[in-house]
């Protein structure tokens, strides 16, 4: 190690100039046995580098066979012909660890896991297929009642709570074993940050006839004069970025919503007169 | 235990094989070339220049001076383990498939190949030990195997017998000085090629493997069979670990299906066995091809194993491997306490 840091190494003897100019290698004995090196190297980047290495020095003793600690001294032949001593990462890698752990039985538990395997499998075949919407034993999409019927178990077929309010007349999370975090009880549920899952659908405006300039901050400043605004969703193109023209904004409170309702149908913003209605009809 | 990964060859490997302090490998490939390499830390000491073409066979002798390799150039070669210098070549009809070493290294066999009108041969040279000395032409013996070619073959203790493995599944036992037939027996299913032939560290034994996916072990005396172990899939290689009783087999889905098979199917794995109760007791994978040799290290702390896919895999035991008994094991290792 200390070699190399000292450039007695005739393939970086290339480099003198450059290395004169940097302070020589330290090295500094300190009093409970330990060495600090303090090596000074350019970067690549032609940064200076100053290095110190603290190192301790123990002296480990193997007794080796005399002929294999001879046979380590050999020089290289062959391809591997005047190369540095130590294995080079080109013909010579660690793999991944394996755990080998042999076992009396071994055949037996492996053959076990095949069963395992094999039951599993039996399972998949056996899972029928359930509709969601009638219970039909075909997929919910080949439903003849489908675009009839509301999914099984969904209390609001015009879900607002989708992430996606322009598409959540069509969907409903439709399973009847799940149960949405905003139904599983109302208690503490308020103070989830954002609010998101406990919007109230009633207390959603739906706000067309918006500027295409318009920001989600703007509305959001606009909106919450009248209450806590929980959420402001404004519609944006995809590809240009710009508002589409319409928005949704849910309060916390729906006599918020209403005074909103009110108060904001019909007003001015940039150059369009805004229309404000409840998004969800009153059931 | 985390295998050290070996790839110096460039195609698949044929065979490896440990010297006998175990502190060198040296592994030969269809490549043309054989590398030696230090088993401790797979750091790679030399390759040896010569051949021209794929190689089948190495072999060290006892001393680690000399090394003996065998090809499809129809050539068998002895080279200088050091330096790597070619010191002797001696030609042939047909490719080596097989160089061992006798015990006390003074006499070196090689195995002939069965090719174009030429039958198999088992041929015996005396070697001088001397690296700088001349190595003689001449053939000390000759075996021409007529009914069915010589897979594999072997020195017993004192190089009394040589032991052959062949192609239809026979083991026949040669008297070593005058080349007679003395005993041959079928010990594998029959038109079922012998893979290998490894010797148990004292020779009076040793382990077949065979494409009918079982592997034997075999007394050498009386070539009757002690032990045998059946596995799923047809072995190249098997091989007897000293220290523990255990057993190394190494095989797998033959090349030519390999692409038709997932690397979980094509059982590519070194499967473990214990020497005297026959059964398996754990698997160590890593190749993705089939494993064409395992070898143990001759003081029982590791193998490593040379795969179809070009790797040889070097492996040091981890403690559970050497920890491991039977019940019945345990009860005898108290009582002897």
């Amino acid at each position: 190690m200390s070699r190399a840091a000292g450039r007695t190494d005739w393939a970086e003897e290339e480099d003198d100039d450059s290395v004169q100019q940097l302070p020589p290698t330290q090295i500094v004995k300190n009093k409970d046995g330990t060495e600090t090196i303090i090596t000074y190297s350019i970067r690549e980047d032609g940064k200076k580098v100053k290095m110190a290495r603290r190192i301790k020095k123990t002296t480990v003793k193997h007794t080796v066979n005399p002929r294999v600690a001879e046979r380590k001294q050999w020089p290289k032949f062959g391809l591997e012909k005047g190369r540095a001593p130590g294995p080079h990462s080109d013909t010579t890698s660690v793999g991944e660890n394996i755990v080998f752990r042999p076992v009396a039985n071994w055949k037996a538990s492996t053959q076990e896991d095949k069963d395992q395997e094999a039951k599993k499998k039996l399972g998949n075949v056996n899972a029928k297929i359930k509709c969601r919407i009638c219970s039909g034993d075909h997929f919910t999409t080949k439903c003849p009642f489908k675009d009839t019927m509301a999914p099984e178990g969904d209390p609001t077929p015009a879900d607002m709570g989708s992430d996606t309010p322009e598409a959540a007349g069509g969907l409903g999370a439709g399973s009847s074993s799940y149960v949405p975090p905003h139904l599983r009880g109302r208690a503490g549920a308020g103070e989830k940050m954002g609010g998101k899952f406990e919007r109230d659908e009633l207390a959603t405006l739906r706000v067309t006839n918006v500027s295409e300039l318009a920001e989600e901050q703007d509305l959001r400043d606009m909106f919450s004069r009248f209450g806590h605004v929980t959420r402001v969703f404004l519609a944006k193109d995809r590809e240009t970025g710009r508002a589409k023209g319409f928005a949704f904004v849910s309060y916390a409170d729906r006599t918020d919503a209403a005074m909103a309702c009110e108060k904001m149908d019909g007003h001015g913003f940039h150059h369009l007169i805004l229309r404000v209605e409840f998004a969800a009809k009153k059931a | 235990m985390r295998p050290i990964l070996l790839s110096g060859h460039e195609r698949a490997l044929t065979q490896v094989k440990y010297n006998s302090d175990g502190d060198i490998i040296f592994s030969v490939s269809k490549d043309h070339v054989v590398c030696a390499w230090f088993s401790h830390n797979g750091e790679r000491l030399g390759t040896y220049h010569g051949h021209q073409g794929a190689l089948w066979t190495v072999d060290v002798d006892p001393t680690s001076t000399l090394l003996a390799t065998g090809g499809a150039d129809n050539t068998m070669r002895l080279w200088d383990v050091k330096s790597g210098k070619l010191l002797k070549t001696w030609d042939f009809l047909t490719s080596i498939k097989r160089v061992e070493f006798s015990s006390d290294g003074r006499q070196i066999l090689g195995v002939t190949e069965k090719r174009s009108g030429q039958l198999g041969t088992i041929v015996v040279y005396e070697i001088n030990p001397d690296p700088e000395g001349e190595q003689t032409d001449e053939q000390s013996l000759r075996i021409v195997c007529e009914d069915a070619k010589a897979t594999v073959a072997g020195f017993s203790y004192q190089s009394q017998f040589i032991i052959a493995g062949h192609e239809d599944g026979t083991v026949s036992q040669f008297d070593a000085k005058t080349g007679e037939l003395l005993y041959s027996t079928q010990v594998h299913e029959a038109d079922m090629q012998i893979t290998d032939l490894q010797w148990a560290p004292d020779r009076t034994y040793f382990i077949t493997s065979s494409k009918d996916k079982t592997a034997k072990i075999v007394a050498t005396e009386t070539l009757e069979v002690l032990k045998s172990y059946s596995t799923d899939t047809p072995l190249n290689s098997a091989a007897i670990a000293p220290v523990k009783d255990y057993v190394i087999l190494g095989g797998g889905q033959a090349a030519m299906d390999v692409t038709t098979t997932s690397a979980r199917q094509g059982k590519f794995e070194a499967r473990f066995y214990h020497k005297i109760f026959m059964e398996e007791i754990g698997r160590v994978r890593g190749h993705f091809g089939p494993l064409n040799y395992v070898a143990v290290h001759p003081q029982g702390t590791g193998y490593c194993s040379g795969g179809e896919d070009g790797y040889v895999r070097v492996h040091h035991f981890d403690k559970p491997y050497f920890d491991f008994m039977y019940e019945v094991e345990r009860e005898q290792a108290s009582a002897n306490l």
